[in-house]
């Protein structure tokens, strides 16, 4: 009188297996749920036995233990319902026992819905070689699982005919497919400045910097830069997709990396990540592979800032809650725009700023040296004129994407990006010598410190391999001092 | 104490000093009095962003032209003007409203130094170790304005120490010279005020040396021409797209331009705006 189904929990973004096992005794009627359930959890007892009623089936008035293992592992949501309904009827002997995977929430009908470990419970089938029994509205994201064999149901009727040997029903790839076209730049006007610097941004993965007034279209740009991206891997797409569903949401099937613009207001935990109970994904790692847009940069707390420099740094980010310690991706471009004053006018050409400067600078000083040095390039952004707006569009995503792809491709052949380039790589960078002697003038003559002399040589590498040579050479490191920028 | 510092008397004060309503007896003095006509550049402690810079590009074409830049060493645009006749490569005067060897605002120090150092002077009626009072301050003005030929008013409000200067130069007989700011902003009503009864508007840098030109003469030749400047840069200094449209727009080709400019000390960048250093 034992049955044992599987299921998954996620941990951080990596699916975990959890063994369903079921146990119906022959005394009398109860139903007791073991192996650290959340409230979630263990209102599974009321749903399933409803939803085995409405399936037209009797529920097995006995005495039923369920237990969630590993124990020690806490389990919370409503992902649990399906697999322990299957197991419970394969104990009480109404269903015959088959292995497979299954994650899905009962409805009191009886009918499926999506659970937040389908993509988890796709992966572990897959691994397992055995069938995964998914909600059909989240059958279409679990797709891209290589090698997994997807039964979507609609009802838990629908669950029991399968496990009674009837033929699955066909995963289609409706609903949700490829999500529309990233915006394009070729809808950009003007900004030769910023456009350049999208460009250089996206071939290096250098972290960005713009400045400009309200309007100037510092978020425009910026939601650009996704498609100049080179497009994600499968893998890549993979892991998006499992961070997000760890955080409860579906990223579809899509391979433009993503961009996140968290507001300044959002808190910490939704920063980078956190919650009680489950431990979900921050913004940080929900941009993962792509961009993470912090608008108004200034405005952010200083502690959540904080917050994310040793991520940025590592690429991942490790959050540790009630002894489980759970790490999440957090390998993001940071593009941050700020105004350049507190009415946001310095500079524009259109309007008059009326702050003091010691007001300006209180505003700059918001944003902490340390952080500021993360940014490789830092650029103005200005308003348009009404000439401007009505000029010819500029070069279209496409082809700047390829220029940013071969780039790319170089930098793969290195095995890092120029982003990550540190001091020691940057020391035996190949550069030529009139380029290190602009270098010396430059921090002779124009104070560039030891930060900006290390940002100048990352920006520079970028420009090179964006020329297609090997050797960084002058030009390359005057332009990257022109876009290091002042701030 | 008082003997470390030079003091000019009689007639070692300048001649247009000295003939002023009520010329000071006696002058504390470090560094050199510069030959040369002297412009006054005068405003606002308390100045915008627009009103700085337009003090400090002002200041450095007047530098620029070979005149002497003479200003009060406060906060706001007297500090710019100094600093934009720095830049300019110029001689500068400040005259301060305490003794000659108190810095008054403390963190102008550098500042006045850098113009003793650079062939400028600093100077003052008060003895060496007096200090700053707020009713010195207007006494100190009739030196600015007695020492200089023009007086330039480049951000004022409506009652304060420019409107001071601007006065007396005006019973000194000084062309008064000021820039026109809009008429609903406080910052610009002296300014505006000035232009009504009078004063000259002045729209710019260039436009300043031109009329400077028609009371001083004609502007020195410039001692060496900047050959290497290879970009086309507004001496009031540009924003950084629209260096790039001025220089034919080839945004990568400016940028490598300007990263090389700026390595070499001939172009500053501050946020969005490229200045010829």
């Amino acid at each position: 009188m034992f049955a044992e189904t599987t299921s998954a929990a996620m941990v951080g973004a990596e699916p975990r297996a959890v063994r369903v096992e079921a146990h119906v005794g022959e005394a009398k009627d109860s139903f007791k749920l073991t192996g650290l359930p959340d409230t979630a959890v263990r209102e599974a007892k009321e749903r399933v036995r409803a939803a085995v009623a409405s399936s037209s089936m009797k529920f097995p008035n006995r005495r039923i233990t369920v237990n969630l293992a590993p124990a020690d592992l806490p389990k919370a949501g409503s992902d649990y319902d399906l697999p322990i309904a299957l197991g419970v009827l394969g104990a009480a002997g109404l269903i015959p026992s088959r292995r497979m995977v299954a994650s899905g929430e009962l409805a009191l009908d009886g009918s499926v819905r999506r659970s937040r470990s389908s993509l988890g419970a796709a992966i572990l089938s897959a691994r397992m070689g055995v069938p995964c029994l998914v909600a059909e509205e989240a059958a279409p994201e679990t797709l891209s699982v290589q090698g997994a064999e997807i039964w979507p149901v609609r009802s838990l009727s629908e669950a029991v005919a399968l496990a009674h040997g009837a033929p699955p029903r066909e995963v289609r790839a409706s609903g949700r497919g490829p999500i529309d076209d990233p915006p394009d730049l070729a809808d950009v006007r003007g900004h030769p400045l910023a456009r350049r610097a999208l460009e250089v941004a996206a071939a290096g993965g250098h972290h960005l910097f713009m400045h400009g007034p309200p309007g100037s279209g510092k978020t425009m740009l910026a939601k650009r830069l996704p498609g100049l991206l080179p497009p994600m891997t499968d893998a890549e797409a993979l892991t998006a997709a499992c961070v997000w569903a760890a955080g409860g949401r579906s990223r579809g099937v899509d391979f433009v990396p993503p961009i996140r613009a968290p507001h300044h207001t959002a808190s910490l935990a939704a920063l980078v990540g956190g919650g009680t109970g489950v431990i979900v994904p921050g913004e940080l790692s929900l941009a993962s592979g792509g961009v993470l847009f912090l608008d108004e940069l200034g405005e952010f707390p200083v502690r959540t800032l904080d917050a994310l420099r040793q991520p940025l740094e590592d690429g991942t980010v490790s959050l540790a809650r009630r002894g489980l310690s759970v790490t999440f991706p957090a390998d993001v471009l940071l593009v941050a725009a700020s105004n350049p004053c507190p009415c946001g006018f310095a500079g524009d050409r259109l309007q008059s700023c009326h702050c003091l400067p010691a007001a300006v600078a209180r505003y700059r000083r918001r944003i902490s040296g340390p952080l500021l040095d993360r940014f490789d390039i830092r650029v103005p952004v200005r308003r348009l004129s009404a000439d401007e707006l009505d000029s010819e569009p500029g070069e279209a995503t496409a082809a700047v994407a390829v220029r940013v792809a071969d780039a790319r491709t170089v930098q793969h052949g290195r095995g890092i990006i120029n982003r990550h380039l540190g001091r020691s790589e940057l020391d035996d960078l190949s550069m030529t010598e009139d380029a290190k002697v602009l270098l010396r003038k430059a921090v002779e003559r124009a104070g560039l410190t030891a930060r900006g002399f290390d940002r100048v040589r990352r920006v520079g590498r970028t420009l090179a391999d964006l020329d297609g040579v090997e050797t960084v050479d002058e030009r390359h490191v005057a332009e990257a001092l022109a876009l290091r920028g002042s701030w | 104490m008082r003997d470390e510092f030079a003091t000019l008397e009689g007639d070692a004060i300048p001649e247009r000093l000295r003939l002023i309503a009520d010329p000071p007896g006696r002058l504390w003095i470090r560094g050199v009095l510069p030959d040369g006509p002297m412009v006054a550049v005068v405003g606002t402690r308390k100045a915008t962003r627009y009103g700085l810079n337009l003090a400090m590009s002002m200041s450095r074409a007047i530098a620029t032209a070979g005149w002497v830049v003479v200003s009060g060493l406060a906060r706001g645009v007297d500090g710019s003007a100094h600093r934009g006749c720095h830049q300019g490569g110029g001689k500068g005067v400040a005259v301060l409203g305490s003794g000659v060897d108190v810095w008054y605002p403390r963190e102008h120090e550098q500042l006045g130094m850098s113009l003793v150092e650079s062939g400028g002077a600093v100077v003052s009626e008060y003895e060496p170790g007096t200090t700053p009072e707020p009713w010195r301050f207007p006494a100190r003005n009739r030196i600015i304005s007695g020492l200089s030929s023009v007086v330039v008013v480049v951000e004022a409000a409506e009652k304060g120490g420019a409107l001071i200067t601007a006065r007396l130069a005006a019973e000194q007989g000084r062309e008064v010279f000021a820039v026109p700011g809009d008429v609903d902003r406080n910052t610009s009503l002296g300014c505006n005020l000035l232009i009504r009864d009078g004063a000259l508007p002045v729209l710019g840098p260039q436009d300043l040396i031109e009329a400077l030109s028609l009371v001083l003469g004609p502007p020195a030749p410039p001692g060496k021409p900047s050959a290497e400047m290879s970009l086309e840069i507004p001496q009031t200094g540009a924003n950084l797209e629209r260096v790039i449209e001025l220089n034919g727009g080839d945004t990568a080709s400016v940028l490598i331009e300007l990263g090389r400019l700026e390595s070499s000390g001939l172009v500053k960048i501050d946020s969005d705006q490229v200045f010829p250093a």
